[in-house]
């Protein structure tokens, strides 16, 4: 993974920061703006949880709004500024999917696909070494594992879930997943 | 839990979402007791929270910024006067801890003073408006509620404790139906535009609830955290 220009990165980072804190204030052009930074990487999070444009586009307009009456109360200090938006963003999208009665199709190949580390990545908004790290930590994990916990996190599912769309059973899930979430808290808690 | 010769892994299960049913109860019940669990769960929220740098970005829709801001237009006073409006209330807000709460409705219910620079249509008769006293479950002055159903809006006066690093969240539950969430409550007075979705939820005898999320709101569309105040609205 090429490492980003951390004084470009801390910028843009900086600047989004700002522009949230501003639109805490009621500030429009401050709003506009941290649409402009965010709305691509947001409107990516509810399309791929969702898995229809027309809901997704109803999430991530409910998201903005909650984010123009909700930017009072975000805290720089104890989440970067796309993983608040975003931790909105997948849980409003996940909100909404849970409300759907529809069954889903095929989501684990889709979300392995979405989450190949080897992608072009964002990283001028989440520079930490910390993604670093948790990318090496689960590159080191045994692939089912890995494959089923990041089909958890792309696509907001759960064990039951994730076993059906597998087709394995629900126990044979946990055990992969619980094997894998045990080697990554090693290797997190051994790299800190 | 997990079986007891099985290491725990609990609080990622929990920051992942992958429980429901009772596993998720289990779960929960030990992040209001059990602090260490709870800052593990946050821990592990962290972690996966690095994992966003990897969504892939797509492009929005063009008309949907416009839509955005027109909904804001529409729905709330111009930001200039909503704010205003806000500092107003926030004044009466805070004398209602002297006055009595039937005081308090009265300010909510009075109306924003209309936006200058928006040509205003003269409204049709409104719906009557629903209040609520939501009660902290631990005792002291309540919270004012009121629901305007023609623009379904929720506002609240009065602040409710919110530990740090954590947010406190306005959930809907009408008869035997699942909690739904009508977004954040700030620590002083807040207005909330309830999600299309939620509105159906919001009747008369709807019980007002206000749990303790991680911050930005309950991951799990569900409460997940302790239950920190209710009331029923009334019409």
């Amino acid at each position: 993974m090429s490492s980003p220009d951390p004084s470009s990165a801390n910028a843009a980072r900086a600047a989004l920061v700002e522009a949230l804190i501003r639109t805490g204030d009621a500030d429009r052009d401050a709003f506009r703006t941290v649409y402009q930074l965010t709305s691509a990487k947001l409107f990516g999070i509810c399309l791929r949880i969702c898995e229809d444009r027309q809901g997704a586009e109803d999430v991530l307009h409910d998201v903005y709004l909650t984010i123009w009456h909700r930017a009072a109360t975000y805290r720089p200090e104890r989440a970067s500024p796309i993983a608040w938006l975003a931790t909105i963003a997948r849980n409003r999208s996940i909100d909404w999917r849970r409300r759907q009665t529809r069954a889903r199709a095929a989501p684990v190949e889709a979300a392995d696909a979405l989450a190949d580390p080897a992608r072009a990545q964002d990283e001028t908004l989440i520079a930490d070494e910390l993604h670093g790290r948790l990318h090496g930590c689960l590159e080191a994990i045994e692939p089912r594992q890995r494959s089923a916990i990041r089909s958890a996190f792309f696509g907001g599912l759960t064990y039951a879930e994730l076993a059906l769309a597998q087709a394995v059973p629900l126990g044979t899930m946990k055990s992969w997943v619980r094997r894998g979430l045990l080697a990554l808290r090693g290797c997190l808690d051994a790299a800190a | 839990m997990p079986p007891p010769d099985e290491p725990d892994i609990a609080a990622a299960e929990l920051a992942l979402g992958l429980l429901d049913g009772e596993e998720r109860t289990a779960a929960l019940r030990r992040l209001a007791r059990d602090p260490d669990f709870a800052a593990d769960v946050e821990r592990w929220r962290d972690w996966f929270g690095a994992l966003f740098a990897d969504w892939p970005e797509v492009a929005a829709p063009q008309s949907l910024a416009s839509r955005i801001e027109a909904s804001l237009d529409g729905k709330a006073a111009t930001p200039a006067n909503d704010n205003m409006a806000w500092r107003r209330l926030a004044l009466v807000a805070s004398f209602a801890a002297l006055l009595l709460l039937g005081v308090t409705m009265f300010e909510l219910l009075r109306p924003l003073p209309a936006p200058v620079q928006i040509a205003v249509r003269m409204p049709a008769p409104a719906p009557a408006p629903l209040l609520a006293a939501i009660a902290p479950t631990g005792g002291g002055a309540p919270l004012a509620a009121a629901y305007d159903p023609a623009r379904a809006t929720v506002r609240i006066t009065g602040a409710l404790p919110v530990p740090a690093g954590r947010s406190a969240e306005l959930w809907a539950i009408r008869g035997k139906e699942a909690p739904r969430s009508l977004g954040l409550v700030a620590g002083g007075p807040t207005r909330l535009v309830v999600p299309a979705a939620a509105r159906q939820a919001i009747a008369a005898d709807t019980v007002l609830a206000i749990s303790i999320e991680p911050v930005g709101g309950s991951p799990t569309g569900l409460p997940t955290g302790p239950v920190v105040a209710t009331g029923t609205l009334t019409g």
